[in-house]
């Protein structure tokens, strides 16, 4: 430490204009460079983050069956090609199904398993809410293998209810973490007022408690749809042949073309996460729901 | 909980059993069943007489072709999670750092919003990219710089490169919540000083995000390795990785014994990663992971 200090020591010696300018002499230039390579180096990486859903914009309004940049003009036959197709429609309806029987799933259990955390004085309520997060890290690739095993085992074939039950397991944890971030940020004592004033503890519940949770509950919620959405491991070994989801049979086409329908499905899918993010933004703001 | 001296369990406490219920029935037993699989002869429902085995293992063991993919998947998630971390630190310390509210929400919405486009549209945008005739080699031969189309796909760093935009929002978001409580004046302290802003950084900030740094790897390592989209397309079927060869067990050979001692050996990897993950953020603050 002393090192570092002593140059300045004889700098702080003099007066203090003179090391004011000579500061300024030393540093500007080399402190502005630094400044843009930093900027520079953020807009890149920015750019990398965004340019491929970009290109896949581009892609899906190119007319050319094949990936031609610059792009030679503006067509939607590739919509109307996956608006058409019976394949995607039909992926397309059961993937929202599926998404919407897992986020009610998910929500009621996870955000009933938030309040018991929370307000239930449960012994060992770490270790339980890091088991109930542990499908977010645990590869979903072997959800889906274990739970095709046991299925296979108990002979129940590849029901939908099966798919279900393997996406709100890798979907609840969303639900936990930002209902819990809710009720840990809120203050007790609203509750405790409530009581106070002659409120039962049932009646606590609904009318202070369930509202002020509202916001957590709705944004895992949402989290939870997009996830179910976009689920692809878990499907992979769950899902029916002739009944998949919609990014099953968007990799199955990928294997063999590379056409423009795929950038029709890519966008649609992709208007729709985002529709359901400013939902997000609008209802409960998507600041505090993002910490990991 | 300050003033109550001994809580009481609850009611509401009730309200786990749901949850509960699912994961012991849909995420517990069905691992215990998958490990109980790796060490059986076959399936117990339909073959009457199974018999304790532990030759799935020891065929990983004996076969260099298992431990080779198993070295190529580590291999894929290492470089995987050095390049996030590389790309992903300027960025975290920008987001954590900025002061314009607005600014703030735009690079939040730009690291969002890949995180919600689906992995295998992704993977389909890195393949309009990386591809042959894709818009990256489209462009390096129109302006004359190569003759004939890079590889940029089918192999090992067309994987990475996919994974890493995949999993660099996860290494993102961990480190920007580190650096963020990093107190901005101790480095305004080391450059009044006479540190240049690069030591500054060096000294003060790097160190002190170190714990940030290893959650995020882990976290981007853990995610990388169990990837299967990503490593099949862009690898173009030719490099095999552990979920691949899983996949290829059920899929191709229907052969559950073997595939439950890869999940297993999966599971096992991932499990250690999962734990020293929360061991590292639990260190940064007691309270972290319950948030």
């Amino acid at each position: 430490m002393t090192g570092l200090v002593s140059p300045q020591h004889t700098q702080l010696a003099r007066p203090v204009e003179l090391a004011a300018a000579s500061a300024l002499r030393s540093q500007a230039t080399p402190r502005r460079w630094g400044r843009r390579l930093y900027l520079a180096a953020n807009i890149a990486i920015l750019t990398f983050l965004l340019a491929p859903i970009a290109i896949v914009i581009v892609f899906a309004l190119n007319p050319t069956p094949f990936i031609q940049f610059p792009p030679v003009g503006v067509s939607l036959r590739w919509f109307e090609k996956f608006f058409a197709s019976r394949d995607f429609m039909q992926a397309l309806l059961f993937s929202l199904e599926v998404a919407a029987m897992t986020t009610v799933a998910a929500t009621v259990l996870g955000a009933s398993a938030a309040l018991a955390i929370a307000r239930g004085n449960l012994p060992g309520s770490r270790l339980i809410v890091a088991t109930m997060l542990s499908p977010l890290m645990l590869p979903a690739i072997l959800t889906g293998l274990a739970l095709f095993q046991s299925y296979v085992l108990l002979d129940v074939g590849r029901p939908v209810w099966g798919l279900v039950a393997g996406h709100t397991l890798v979907t609840i944890p969303y639900v936990v973490r930002t209902t819990l971030a809710v009720l840990h940020n809120f203050d007790v004592r609203l509750e405790e007022a409530a009581q106070n004033l002659g409120a039962s503890p049932a009646r606590t519940f609904v009318e202070v408690t369930l509202p002020l949770v509202k916001p957590g509950v709705m944004a895992g919620g949402i989290f939870a749809f997009i996830v179910s959405f976009d689920q692809f491991p878990v499907s992979l070994f769950l899902v029916a042949p002739g009944s998949e989801t919609l990014p099953i049979t968007l990799f199955n086409y990928l294997k063999f073309d590379l056409d423009g329908t795929i950038g029709a499905a890519s966008v649609v899918s992709i208007l729709l996460a985002f529709l359901v993010v400013i939902a997000l933004d609008r209802t409960v703001g998507l600041r505090s729901y993002v910490k990991l | 909980m300050p003033g109550s001296s001994a809580p009481r369990v609850n009611s509401l406490a009730l309200l786990i059993l749901p949850s509960a219920l699912l994961f012991a029935l849909f995420f517990f037993l069905p691992i215990g069943l998958m490990a109980v699989m790796s060490v059986l002869t076959g399936n117990p429902v339909v073959m009457p007489n199974v018999a304790f085995t532990t030759k799935h293992y020891a065929r990983m063991g004996n076969d260099s072709y298992y431990l080779e993919v198993i070295s190529t998947t580590l291999r894929i998630g290492l470089w995987t999670t050095l390049v996030a971390l590389v790309i992903g630190y300027p960025l975290a310390h920008w987001m954590a750092r900025i002061k314009s509210r607005t600014g703030h929400a735009l690079l939040l919405m730009a690291v969002l919003a890949p995180m919600l486009t689906g992995i295998v549209v992704r993977t389909f945008a890195w393949m309009t990219l990386l591809s042959d005739k894709g818009v990256i080699n489209q462009i390096l031969i129109s302006l004359g710089l190569i003759a004939r189309p890079l590889q940029l796909m089918y192999n090992e760093a067309g994987i990475i490169i996919g994974l890493v935009h995949i999993y660099v929002p996860f290494m993102v978001l961990t480190l920007t919540g580190v650096i963020g409580r990093i107190d901005e004046r101790l480095e305004q302290a080391a450059e009044n000083l006479g540190a240049s802003p690069w030591r500054a950084f060096l000294e003060v900030t790097l160190p002190l995000s170190l714990p940030g740094i290893l959650a995020g790897s882990l976290l981007v390592f853990a995610l990388a390795i169990s990837a299967y989209v990503t490593p099949i397309l862009l690898g173009g079927f030719q490099i095999m990785t552990l979920p691949i060869l899983i996949y290829q067990q059920i899929s191709a050979n229907f052969n559950v014994g073997f595939a439950a001692a890869l999940g297993m050996v999966l599971l096992v990897i991932s499990l250690s990663l999962v734990i020293a993950y929360n061991h590292v953020l639990g260190l940064v603050s007691g309270q972290r992971e319950l948030q």
